[in-house]
């Protein structure tokens, strides 16, 4: 019976202390929902901005990712990892969302957004001249552009395997595919990459 | 040891995706740099893919809104204070009713079995269609009789008219 639990829940047999939390979160404890809107806010939002490209926007995404865990209380099982869960609403929201707008919108309009959001922070830490802010910012449009065409499947696999460090079970969970699927996935995408920024990589990392 | 070429097979390529992100283990990571001192093409890939992991760690995301937990608590007090129509829609778009299906078909199930097993035993009801294949029975029944009184009569008139016949029958 346990292993069947630990298969369910994941590979990882670690217990899973988000899944603890969110019983809590189930039996009315308000302040284990805190615990978990702090931990993942970030991860969550951060994932959300790189998939939509729209800082407003990943935010509202990423609110209504923990408003629909929340209205879930109570008819919670864990049935899979916390974040698999979660990542999984946020994928499903993002994927709607892209499709929405670039049917609204047309991928042109959408290209034009993202021009106008910079990332301040690096501007403040590295105080860098005019010259290298647009050197950089240039590079950086660049990758978010190589990143942005790739197709929204193979988008989602990239940002989870490679800046939320998720492994490639959970992936295949939250994508609703098989691992070696994740795997071919990935592969074809970091091909795409070192092909779209091959001019970039041949001098080097940004 | 040697392995096969993580190149040459989709379920291995993972060894090259995770060796340039530093997250193989110990073991797979001492025979993947065997094999790679003389495969030039995974020494290639792998020198590629370190480039572009390296490019994609420049992209650092905005910080998120410092007012993001206010807002989030915002909505919340919103959605229960929504009127109850709203939250059975909200119910039913979240798929709180999702564990109830199987319970609901196998009901279903039983119910239509319970509906074709007793079809047969339900008494007939004084009306149609039940009738209808009886009545038809009988008035074929009705007809033949006719017909038969018919050709008796028939049969004792030409009796009858014949000379020497009895009248007896």
């Amino acid at each position: 019976m346990w292993q069947r639990v630990n298969t369910v829940i994941g590979a990882n047999p670690a217990p899973d202390l988000d899944a603890q939390l969110m019983l809590r979160v189930r039996d009315g404890d308000e302040d284990s929902f805190r615990v978990l809107l702090d931990k993942h806010r970030n991860p969550l939002v951060h994932f959300l901005y790189r998939m939509v490209q729209e800082q407003a926007v990943s935010e509202e995404l990423a609110q209504e990712v923990f408003l629909r865990i929340y209205k879930s209380r109570l008819s919670y099982e864990p049935t899979a990892r916390f974040t698999t869960w979660m990542f999984r609403i946020a994928t499903h929201l993002a994927l709607n969302w892209l499709r929405d707008e670039k049917n609204a919108r047309g991928q042109e309009r959408l290209d034009e957004d993202r021009g106008g959001d910079l990332p301040a922070r690096e501007v403040a830490d590295r105080k860098p001249s005019v010259e290298q802010r647009m050197v950089y910012q240039a590079r950086l449009q660049e990758v978010r552009d190589a990143i942005g065409k790739l197709p929204e499947k193979q988008r989602a696999a990239v940002l989870m395997h490679k800046y939320e460090e998720m492994e490639y079970a959970q992936i295949a969970s939250v994508l609703g595919c098989s691992e070696s699927a994740v795997k071919s996935l990935l592969f074809r995408a970091y091909e795409t990459l070192r092909a779209r920024l091959a001019h970039m990589v041949t001098g080097g990392p940004l | 040891m040697n392995m096969i070429c993580p190149l040459k097979s989709e379920e291995t390529i993972d060894v090259l995706l995770d060796y340039s992100a530093g997250r193989l283990e110990e073991s797979r990571r001492t025979l993947f740099e065997g094999h790679m001192a003389h495969c030039a093409e995974c020494a290639a890939f792998l020198a590629g893919q370190t480039k572009v992991w390296q490019t994609l760690d420049a992209w650092e995301p905005e910080p998120v809104s410092m007012d993001f937990n206010r807002r989030m608590w915002q909505k919340i007090d919103a959605a229960a204070a929504a009127p109850w129509y709203r939250k059975l829609a909200d119910s039913l778009r979240l798929g709180a009713w999702k564990p109830a299906l199987p319970l609901t078909a196998a009901l279903v199930l039983v119910a239509a079995g319970f509906v074709m097993d007793h079809q047969g035993a339900v008494p007939a009801a004084p009306g149609v269609a039940s009738s209808a294949g009886v009545s038809v029975t009988e008035a074929e029944q009705v007809e033949k009789t006719l017909d038969d009184i018919q050709l008796l009569r028939q049969l004792d008139a030409a009796a009858g008219a014949e000379p020497g016949s009895s009248k007896t029958m």
